[in-house]
Order: C-alpha cells, then sequence, then structure tokens
C-alpha cells in the first residue's frame, strides 16, 4: 500500500554487512594441507597452533622461546582485533569471547560469541574473511553466549553454533561447504565447544546440562557432514551403566553428562579422552538415585566407533554441579601412559590412560567442605542439599576449585599449571517439575560474593605436592598456557594478561587489556616473530565463577602481544 | 487501578506521547507465504510517523530461505539490518523507498531485525522473525516424549 503516488525510490537489494567494511573476503590457502598427520605431530610445527590444545595430548604447551624469561619484560602488544556488536543479539549482557585461536602458517582462525567466526591475518590482526550465523535471540543458554574455537583440516574450518549446529567453512573465503543440526534447541540443547579432528572425523559434543537433556559426542565425516556416530552419555534401560539410574522412571532420559569441553586423544591406544558434565537436575539428587553414570567422569572413546571403553567417575551422584567436564592432560609419569585431570570438586587425579586406574588424588584449592576423596579415590560427601528449602553452603562452588578453563603442562619443568577459584556458595534445594526445554537445577544457588581468593598454582605430578603458587585475590577464570621460554601466561578478572616465571611462580610482566579474562591463550610465530595471542571479553557465567565482579567492563578485543620489532 | 490504562496505553502507541519514542512490543503479526519451489516471501512496511515495522512480528512455518519487500513510507530516512545465516544484511531505505532482501534462517526460534541509525532501534524500530518448527528429528534426543511447558 503505497501513501503517495510517486513511484518509490529503488532501494535495490540487501547486501552483506561485510561489504560495508575494509575486509578483503579471502584467505590464503593454508589449511590446504593441514591433516590428521599433520595434526599428529603438532608440536613439532611450534609456530603453528593447530588444534584446540596446541596437540592431541591437552598439554597447552608451546616450544616457543623466543619469548622467555629473560625479556618478557618487553613484551608489548602487535596488535588487537576488536569486534563489538551491531543490535541486539541472544544472551546480550552474557557474550563473552571464550576461543582458543588457532594458528595455520600465518592465518589465526577463532570464533566469537553469537555465532561469529573470523580469518586474521595472524601478523598485523588484519580481518581476512567472517561468517556470522544467525543465532536465534531466544535460544536455551546456560551459562552464556559463548563459543570455543575451531578446528582446521582439510581446507575447511570447522566450528559449532549456540543453536546446535556444526559448520564446515572454505578456509579460504568464509564460505559454508555443509551445515548440520545435531542438537534439539526445543529439549534445551546448544552448542559451544571447539570441536576436534581425528583421522576423517569431526567430532563434537552437546551442552545443555541445565535443562534436563542427554548428553551427547557426535561424529561427522569432515568432507560431507555425514553423520558417523553418536554416543550418548547416559545409558538406556538395559545398557551398561543404567543399573546408577532409578530402575523407574524416566531420570535416565534427562540426566545431562554434556561434552562441552574438547577432548583429547592419544593415537597409540586410540583413544579419545572426554570430560562429562553434572548430572540433571544439577542439586535434586533424589529424584536420580544412584551413582548417575556417565556424569562427572572421563569417558574413553573409541573415535571410529563412539563406543565407550572405560571410565572413570570422580564425582558419582553428585549434588553440588561439578562437571567433569575440564581437560585430561595426557603426559608421560615415568615412562607410565599418564593423565591429568582438575576437577570442579577442588581434586587433581592422575590416571593411568590405559585402563582408567587412579595413581594419585589430591587437593589443590585451600577450602573444600563438599566432601573428600581419600588416597584411594573413596568419596564421602558431607555437605549437600538434601533436604528441601534448607540453605547448604559448601566449598568449592559450582564453578569448581576450577572451572572449564585449562591447565597447562611443561614437559620442560615437569608442572602441571592450574587456574584456581577459591569461592564457596550456597545451594537450596528447590524440587520442580521436569518440562522440556526450561531449566532443571532442583535448587536455588547463590555463589558468594565475598570471602574469595584465586591462584596459578603448579603442581608436580609425581607428588601431588604444590611446588608454587602466584596469588590473587579474586579467583582466575582464564586457561593458563605454558611456554619454552620458561613461562606461564594467565589473564586475571581485573583485565591485567600476565606472565609467570614457570620454575618460580614469579610476576614477570603484565599488561591491562581494559576486560576481564575467560578465554585461552595461544602462542605461534609468523616470520620468525613469537606471538601471545588472547581474546578478552568478561561474561559468560560470571554469575556462577565470580559474581562479585558482575560489574566489571565487558570487553571484545583479541589481542597479540610480541617482542618490539 | 485500571482507570486510565486505555489513555496510557494509547499514549504507549505513538511517538511523544507517553514515551519519547515508540515503546517496543508494538505492530502487527504477519506471515510469510510458502511457494511451491519451499521458499518463503513476506513483505514489510514502515507506515509513516509510526516509527513500527508492519509487520513488526513476521511467522515463517519453518526454516529456510525467505525472499522480503521492505517498502519505507515513512517520511524519514531509515535502513535495515536482517539476520541470515553467513552474514546480517543491511539495506538503506531512504523516505518513499522500496528494495528487497534475501535471508536464509534456522528454526526453531526468533531473530531480531531493526534499523541501526540514530536510536531507530530504542524508538521503535524493532521487529522479530519468528521460526516455527522442530529440529530435524536426525538430531533429537533418543528419548521418550517428554513433557513441555
Amino acid at each position: 500500500m503505497t501513501e503517495t503516488a510517486e513511484p518509490y525510490v529503488n532501494a535495490g537489494h540487501a547486501v552483506d554487512q561485510v561489504s560495508l567494511t575494509f575486509v578483503a573476503g579471502s584467505a590464503p590457502p593454508v589449511a590446504r594441507n593441514v591433516t590428521y598427520e599433520r595434526i599428529l605431530g603438532a608440536r613439532s610445527e611450534p609456530h603453528n597452533w593447530l588444534t584446540y590444545y596446541g596437540a592431541y595430548d591437552g598439554q597447552r604447551y608451546s616450544p616457543l622461546e623466543q619469548i622467555n624469561t629473560g625479556n618478557v619484560r618487553r613484551l608489548t602488544p602487535a596488535w588487537v582485533f576488536q569486534c563489538g556488536s551491531t543490535g541486539l543479539q541472544a544472551g546480550a549482557t552474557t557474550y563473552s569471547f571464550e576461543a582458543a585461536p588457532i594458528i595455520v602458517d600465518g592465518v589465526m582462525f577463532v570464533t566469537g560469541w553469537d555465532g561469529w567466526c573470523w580469518a586474521l591475518d595472524a601478523a598485523t590482526g588484519q580481518e581476512l574473511w567472517r561468517y556470522k550465523h544467525a543465532i536465534p535471540f531466544d535460544v536455551s543458554l546456560c551459562c552464556g553466549n559463548v563459543n570455543r574455537g575451531v578446528a582446521v583440516a582439510k581446507g575447511k574450518v570447522f566450528y559449532v553454533t549456540q543453536n546446535a549446529h556444526v559448520i564446515a567453512l572454505d578456509a579460504t573465503n568464509g564460505k559454508p561447504v555443509w551445515d548440520k543440526t545435531y542438537g534439539d534447541v526445543r529439549a534445551g540443547e546448544s552448542a559451544t565447544v571447539a570441536p576436534l579432528i581425528i583421522k576423517d572425523k569431526v567430532i563434537v559434543g552437546s551442552s545443555g546440562g541445565e535443562f534436563g537433556v542427554r548428553g551427547h559426542l557426535d561424529a561427522f565425516d569432515l568432507e560431507t557432514g555425514e553423520h558417523a556416530w553418536r554416543c550418548y552419555m547416559v545409558p538406556k534401560p538395559g545398557e551398561p551403566g543404567s543399573e546408577t539410574w532409578p530402575k523407574d522412571g524416566e531420570a535416565w532420559a534427562r540426566g545431562g553428562a554434556n561434552c562441552w569441553i574438547t577432548g583429547t586423544y592419544d593415537p597409540e591406544l586410540n583413544l579419545l579422552y572426554v570430560g562429562t558434565g553434572n548430572p540433571a537436575p544439577d542439586f535434586d539428587g533424589e529424584v536420580r538415585e544412584g551413582d548417575n553414570l556417565y556424569t562427572d567422569s572421563l569417558v574413553a572413546v573409541d573415535p571410529d566407533t563412539g563406543q565407550i571403553r572405560f571410565h572413570y567417575q570422580y564425582n558419582p551422584h553428585d549434588v553440588w554441579d561439578y562437571d567433569s567436564i575440564a581437560e585430561h592432560i595426557l603426559f608421560d609419569l615415568d615412562g607410565r601412559k599418564a593423565l591429568a585431570h582438575f576437577d570442579k570438586n577442588g581434586y587433581g587425579f592422575i590416571l593411568d590412560r590405559t585402563d582408567g586406574q587412579l595413581i594419585r588424588v589430591f587437593p589443590f584449592v585451600d577450602r573444600i567442605t563438599w566432601g573428600e576423596i581419600d588416597a584411594n579415590g573413596k568419596v564421602t560427601p558431607k555437605v549437600y542439599p538434601d533436604k528441601e528449602g534448607e540453605p547448604v553452603h559448601f566449598w568449592p562452588g559450582p564453578a569448581g576449585g576450577k572451572e572449564w578453563t585449562h591447565a597447562a603442562y611443561s614437559p620442560k619443568t615437569q608442572l602441571l599449571y592450574v587456574p584456581v577459584q577459591d569461592v564457596g556458595a550456597t545451594a537450596t534445594r528447590r524440587r520442580r517439575e521436569f518440562k522440556e526445554g526450561i531449566p532443571y537445577w532442583g535448587a536455588g544457588v547463590a555463589v558468594d560474593g565475598e570471602d574469595m581468593a584465586g591462584s596459578v598454582s603448579a603442581f608436580d605430578p609425581r607428588t601431588g605436592r604444590e611446588a608454587w603458587r602466584w596469588r590473587n585475590d579474586v579467583p582466575m577464570c582464564s586457561s593458563v598456557l605454558a611456554t619454552g621460554g620458561d613461562l606461564v601466561f594467565a589473564g586475571k578478572p581485573s583485565g591485567e594478561f600476565i606472565a609467570l616465571n614457570a620454575r618460580t611462580g614469579e610476576l614477570l610482566w603484565q599488561f591491562q587489556c581494559g576486560s576481564g579474562h575467560h578465554s585461552s591463550p595461544t602462542t605461534y610465530s609468523v616470520g620468525g616473530r613469537q606471538y601471545i595471542a588472547v581474546p578478552t571479553g568478561w561474561g559468560g557465567w560470571v554469575e556462577g565463577f565470580l559474581p562479585g565482579m558482575l560489574g566489571a567492563p565487558h570487553g571484545a578485543g583479541l589481542f597479540a602481544f610480541a617482542l618490539p620489532d | 487501578m485500571t482507570i486510565g490504562v486505555e489513555k496510557e496505553l494509547a499514549e504507549l502507541g505513538r511517538q511523544n506521547g507517553a514515551t519519547i519514542g515508540r515503546l517496543l512490543a508494538n505492530g502487527n503479526l504477519g506471515r510469510a507465504e510458502e511457494g511451491p519451489d519451499g521458499r518463503m516471501h513476506a513483505r514489510i512496511r514502515i507506515p509513516p510517523d509510526e516509527l513500527v515495522w508492519d509487520p513488526a512480528v513476521l511467522i515463517l512455518p519453518h526454516g529456510g530461505d525467505l525472499e522480503l519487500e521492505l517498502t519505507n513510507d515513512d517520511m524519514n530516512t531509515h535502513c535495515a539490518l536482517l539476520p541470515s545465516n553467513g552474514d546480517s544484511q543491511f539495506i538503506w531505505l531512504v523516505n518513499h523507498s522500496r528494495g528487497t532482501a534475501s535471508l536464509n534462517l534456522d528454526g526453531p526460534g526468533y531473530y531480531w531485525y531493526g534499523s541501526p541509525t540514530g536510536n531507530d532501534e530504542g524508538r521503535g524500530l524493532i521487529g522479530a522473525i519468528v521460526v516455527m518448527g522442530d529440529a530435524p528429528p536426525e538430531a533429537r534426543l533418543d528419548r521418550p516424549p517428554q513433557p513441555r511447558p
């Protein structure tokens, strides 16, 4: 209907928003020759960061040593990539830049919140191309609008979207190659994980453990997107492990155990080590009596078939929201194939990764009141919300003595470096009826806003003893990075990016980035110059891990640091 | 306590009444039509002096491709930033102009669209595209049907 007889001005056809920028729209074909074999040998090309943890072993260690204890004081920003947002977005106040940047021969591939994926020139920060998946404004996000990064192989960039798609992009221009849905948003599922490439497959896990879903891991053919297998982390009645769920009812069908953090992989054993999330409802254990396998567990999966080979459950019958999704760092322990895991429950575990047998368990945070775990791994709960309407306070709170953000291991120092959160919480059990797509916690929870602390702590895996501790006045909520320069990098909630001496914990350098850190720094080199890259942007589940800093600046910047030219 | 509500609602339903601009969550609802090729089609218009999209809520029966015709019948210049997989779509809409946009959206869920110029969004020009339907069968959980709200 027109309001005037005058002909309309022809406004033309809408254009891609990126066409209104200086973005070139193309990147060099660096990803074309990224193969499974190259990812296997990732540490032999330290100028790159080829996969989520830098290598399949999850050590988050780079042998690069140009930046070292002797010169790190001269470290300075080389470039900054900023990405504010236009208009409304999902999780508008909870977005956070949580990715681990991937670098392939001078090109950085990184994701942001709300469906963003970028290719950047790793030496200059120049944006080369972008892909923006449209994310429904009303998607169910338990813990913020976040994404943890990409995988790269065979000329493609793989990432997941908050509405549970896994997408393959052409690494030279960001155009979609294939797009598959692997979660049901109406059931409360979402996706935040960085995919992992193993052989010819791209492997992704689901999010949504706070909505009473059934967690799963999925594999897709990396060339075609054809679905290869799905591995549910809660067994159906009659399957192994189903005896740990109530015999009657459908608690298993809402049982949680989501795999929302990338696994690690031992190619010799052909085992993928995946951590699983909390059971649902998080705090009301009475409706799901039993150990609730495979929630809060290490699950060793055959990546060819998706079959579970063995498991180790860290929190049988969890009622504290102690996801065990955190990384499993693979390392050699005096000739023994071992792995290390720092659980939300405040204990560090050293396991034999051939069979999941416990080697050592030790506390890594000062205050643990929920219960205790003895040297044999026996778990004794002490404090938990079992009475309706009665508040119960416990340490660590639901964010854990360590959250999802990652520890590191230096084969040079043979120490494990852990970002520690010492903060408690009060949970008051409140039973609720299950309804699909509605949060299913079974409690009201308030995390302490006072009386908290944090640290980056170094542990000797041979003894479980703390080698050193760098103390912070609030929890440390970012991943750490260890380098051949005998440095440990970490980000503070108050915005400082810091470098510590890997042997002593001495603070050697810091830079105020203007926004807190909740991401995973990586390192690489271009043209012989080493860079340290760190996404900043305070957000995500701040109310869960550091509510005392809910008012801190949000930010949306990716910093790259280097020594002066 | 309800005396005066209708008057206040009327004041909220126009520019420079109760509010300075136009309160959000105003406007009509419309539905996209599906063509024989499966592509959906819809028209969205900005009427004169109302600062509202018409329809402000556009319903799509399912995810997929949408062809939009956009008309600005207002006496001021606006624009549209529309959600679409790959990249958001932008178009200037000067006074008394008409243009088109091609969108691709997943379902289910709803998406915002708006006019990111001046403070058009704050003054009323935010709308929603609601995509109906379910996740594809292969993506759903293997479990018995569960109760929904």
